[in-house]
């Protein structure tokens, strides 16, 4: 499962990053490695980014950077 | 194996102070360093490089505020001129700050600087945040079990600073020694990376140059400018990339992943293990949120979250003329003043025409927007150091991205509606290098500080009864072009991938009153040099322009019948038995027409001026818009700066300086409004033309020579006076056209 394939208030433990280049440099810089928990907090509207908690900070990403996260589903 | 400079390298210790964005950097530096402080650059790049002093024990150490940056990849600018400086200045002493309520992201950049070999310090920042979270930190044995002294600090209010100065004196008088270890990435990647570091250690002067530990990472890593300093410096550079290439393969196949993910999680790893044993963090109390949550819910609200930031701009927009255009018309008064002391001072000539009109007026007229755009800058200062713009990317995002910008482009276009001067300027946080120059070049169509009088005046001349609605309906058209053309660039000149969208969301936190007024001051500098430099330099030639040639002959004899008028008024003042109010009558209709004569010699002057036989001479094109020779001067001499238009068109309208006494607001000079809206050659849809033209058109001077700036190119800033002023007449043309036949 992706992490855009969430649902809202639901917890998460990151697999792994399937992007590749620039995007996972950033992504990895940011904390999206393995074993790493957070929950997803919301979506804004329209499809946009994703408002995650990762750990202690939060994170806003697009569709598109989230479906390259793979992620397992966690009992918060 | 570590690179370090000789004992008295530099006289005064460096110390580069780094970490994360939101960590409290700034709050920090500026409790360390006072009140003098230097803005300047780093070389070759658009960054900018603050440094100051800070003294400890009679020791004085240069401070180097470094960018914030979340990690060392050369993913961006920032980054990479951090460690840039880090590896070619070599700086005697790092201190990390570190957001301690964020300990594990903020440690990982923390472990980098460690691996570079350049003795670190961490300031454990917003200490008293983390208190009152429930984090205890054991400062000591986090210490101890990363090897790098740490110092708690609280950054706003300098609470630590002391102690913080003093384990940086420690490091620099080598009584501590913070770069004797590095983490271990596990056997087999030690194993890989000792195979490079011998490839490395090859070439002595590259290994003395750089630190051959840290570079063997960035190769193990693929890092794209680490190859590359290899290629161009190293004597063996094929041996060492094959070297790291091949023990590179290796690790990806023993592990799965790439070493770059490998070497990450180690380091997170790391932290992890050394954060389990001195931190201890309190339990939440059931049902406790944090305040910030509690506020996102609502700023966030997947509905809410668009209308209520349209409510918080339009509160920043309504308090900045709210408070501004009482203190512009405070500065208005003051030139005018300035100008009447000019005149009584200096025998009438070409010097006192000179100052008064040429340099007071432009300079004063530009200025007296100043209130307005620092008052417009105060209000998004506090709302990007409270945390708000964040998300307010997050919430425009979707729209933004649908038009192919970036998240990103939208404070440069924020900033660009005060003045478009900083806003380009701020474009630097833009990664990829198509989003920045994409976002450069629509950031000056949205309408600035110094088309806002323009549009305003020309709102009321000729659409008195909807004058505001007009004026809110330019302003968002200006927005409209932006996205429109960006999108345009975006499938055409700048095609490309998009650029990731990650993005923190700071907690909220209320901004020190210090921090805002920097942050504040620093762009409205911008606009006060812009002033100073640009629109002198162009009044005085637009003056130039203006007033020479001289005219020969006049075209009648203005002289003879100023003094008719005043024949026949004297001659009607005398008749007997008159009484006081047609007295007051015939006074007021002989200063009227003496007044129309003096208007109709000074539009005699600047007709034949050189300003106005380039007028003239546009005149057969920008007809086809509705514009006269008297407008092509005017917008002729906007190019200098948007606000000079309508001290020009009350030259060639000869309405001559704004009338002291009149009560009008700044941004409409009544006469001059008169004069338009009575001639008969100008109409609706004429001055709806020369609005949009106005807004489209070539950007002002200032704008042209920062976008080169920032750029690095002339092409740019040519590309954008030419894309502008074919856009702006074309739209202008069929404005005027299509209004014409509707009206």
């Amino acid at each position: 499962m992706t992490l855009d394939q969430l649902g809202i208030g639901d917890s998460f433990v990151i697999s792994h990053v399937t992007a590749v280049g620039e995007i996972r440099k950033r992504l990895v810089d940011m904390g999206f490695i393995s074993g790493a928990t957070g929950t997803l907090l919301r979506r804004a509207m329209l499809g946009g980014p994703l408002d995650l908690r990762l750990g202690a900070y939060r994170i806003a990403l697009r569709s598109d950077e989230a479906r390259q996260i793979v992620v397992a589903g966690r009992d918060a | 194996m570590r690179s370090t400079p000789p004992p008295d390298h530099h006289p005064t210790p460096v110390v580069a102070l780094a970490g994360n964005p939101n960590a409290g950097k700034t709050s920090l530096f500026n409790a360390l360093t006072g009140q003098a402080q230097h803005v300047g650059n780093y070389p070759g790049v658009t960054v900018d490089k603050i440094s100051g002093f800070a003294t400890i024990q009679g020791h004085r150490l240069e401070i180097v505020d470094l960018p914030g940056t979340y990690s060392l990849t050369a993913y961006s600018l920032e980054e990479i001129v951090t460690r840039d400086f880090v590896l070619k200045e070599k700086p005697d002493v790092i201190i990390d700050v570190v957001d301690s309520t964020n300990l594990e992201r903020n440690l990982y950049l923390l472990l980098q600087f460690q691996e570079l070999g350049v003795p670190v310090v961490g300031a454990l920042n917003m200490a008293d945040e983390a208190e009152r979270k429930g984090i205890h930190i054991d400062v000591p044995l986090l210490s101890k079990l990363l090897g790098i002294p740490m110092v708690p600090t609280v950054g706003s209010k300098g609470t630590g600073k002391d102690a913080l100065l003093q384990a940086v004196l420690d490091v620099v008088q080598r009584r501590v020694d913070t770069a004797g270890r590095h983490l271990n990435y596990g056997p087999e990647l030690e194993d890989r990376h000792d195979e490079v570091v011998e490839a490395l250690r090859s070439d002595a002067v590259f290994s003395e140059r750089y630190g051959l530990h840290w570079t063997a990472i960035k190769l193990l890593e693929n890092d794209q400018d680490a190859v590359a300093k290899v290629r161009q410096e190293h004597a063996h550079a094929d041996l060492v990339l094959d070297t790291a290439r091949r023990a590179a393969d290796w690790v990806s196949k023993h592990f799965g992943k790439d070493p770059e993910v490998v070497i990450a999680e180690q380091r997170y790893a790391y932290i992890r293990g050394a954060l389990r044993e001195a931190v201890r963090t309190d339990p939440k109390p059931s049902g406790a949120r944090d305040p910030t949550d509690t506020v996102d819910a609502a700023i966030l609200h997947r509905y809410l979250g668009v209308p209520i930031f349209f409510a918080v701009m339009g509160a920043v927009y309504s308090l900045t003329f709210l408070v501004g255009n009482p203190l512009s018309t405070l500065v208005e008064r003051l030139f005018a003043w300035l100008g009447e002391l000019a005149t009584t001072l200096l025998p009438p000539g070409i010097l006192q025409d000179f100052l008064v009109n040429g340099i007071i007026a432009g300079v004063g007229g530009v200025l007296t927007f100043f209130p307005i755009v620092v008052l417009l800058f105060l209000g998004l200062s506090f709302l990007e150091d409270v945390g708000y713009m964040a998300r307010a990317a997050f919430v425009m995002d979707k729209f933004l991205h649908l038009f192919g910008l970036h998240g990103r482009s939208f404070i440069p276009l924020m900033v660009s509606t005060g003045c478009a001067v900083p806003g380009v300027m701020s474009a630097r946080t833009l990664v990829n290098p198509k989003d920045r120059i994409l976002t450069v070049l629509i950031a000056p169509l949205m309408m600035c500080g110094a088309k806002t009088p323009v549009i305003a005046m020309l709102c009321a001349a000729f659409f008195p009864k909807h004058a505001a609605l007009l004026f809110w309906c330019v302003w968002l058209f200006g927005w409209l072009l932006a996205f429109v053309l960006g999108f345009a660039f975006r499938k055409t000149l700048f095609r490309g991938e998009d650029s990731p969208f990650v993005m923190e969301l700071p907690p909220y936190r209320l901004p020190t009153v210090r921090g805002i007024a920097q942050h504040m001051w620093h762009r409205s500098w911008s606009y006060v040099k812009k002033a100073g430099t640009f629109i002198l330099a162009s009044s005085m030639v637009i003056w130039a322009l203006l007033n020479y040639p001289k005219v020969g002959t006049w075209s009648q004899d203005y002289d003879a019948r100023a003094a008719a008028v005043q024949e026949r008024a004297r001659q009607a003042l005398e008749a007997p038995g008159i009484a006081d109010e047609a007295r007051a009558l015939i006074q007021k209709k002989r200063s009227d027409a003496l007044a129309a004569i003096e208007a109709e010699k000074r539009i005699e002057a600047a007709r034949g001026s050189f300003a106005g036989r380039l007028g003239r001479f546009l005149e057969p094109v920008s007809t086809a818009a509705g514009f006269d020779w008297k407008l092509n001067v005017a917008l002729f001499s906007g190019i200098a700066a948007k606000e000079v238009i309508i001290s020009t068109m009350g030259i060639v309208y000869g309405v001559g300086d704004t009338n002291p006494d009149d009560e009008s607001s700044p941004s409409a000079p009544a006469p001059l409004r008169q004069r338009l809206s009575a001639d008969r050659a100008y109409s609706p849809p004429a001055a709806l033309a020369l609005m949009i033209f106005v807004m489209v058109y070539v950007p002002c001077v200032a704008t042209l020579s920062v976008t080169r700036k920032e750029l690095g190119s002339f092409k740019w800033p040519a590309f954008m006076a030419g894309f502008t002023l074919l856009l702006a007449f074309t739209l202008a043309v069929l404005v005027y056209q299509v209004g014409r036949l509707l009206v």
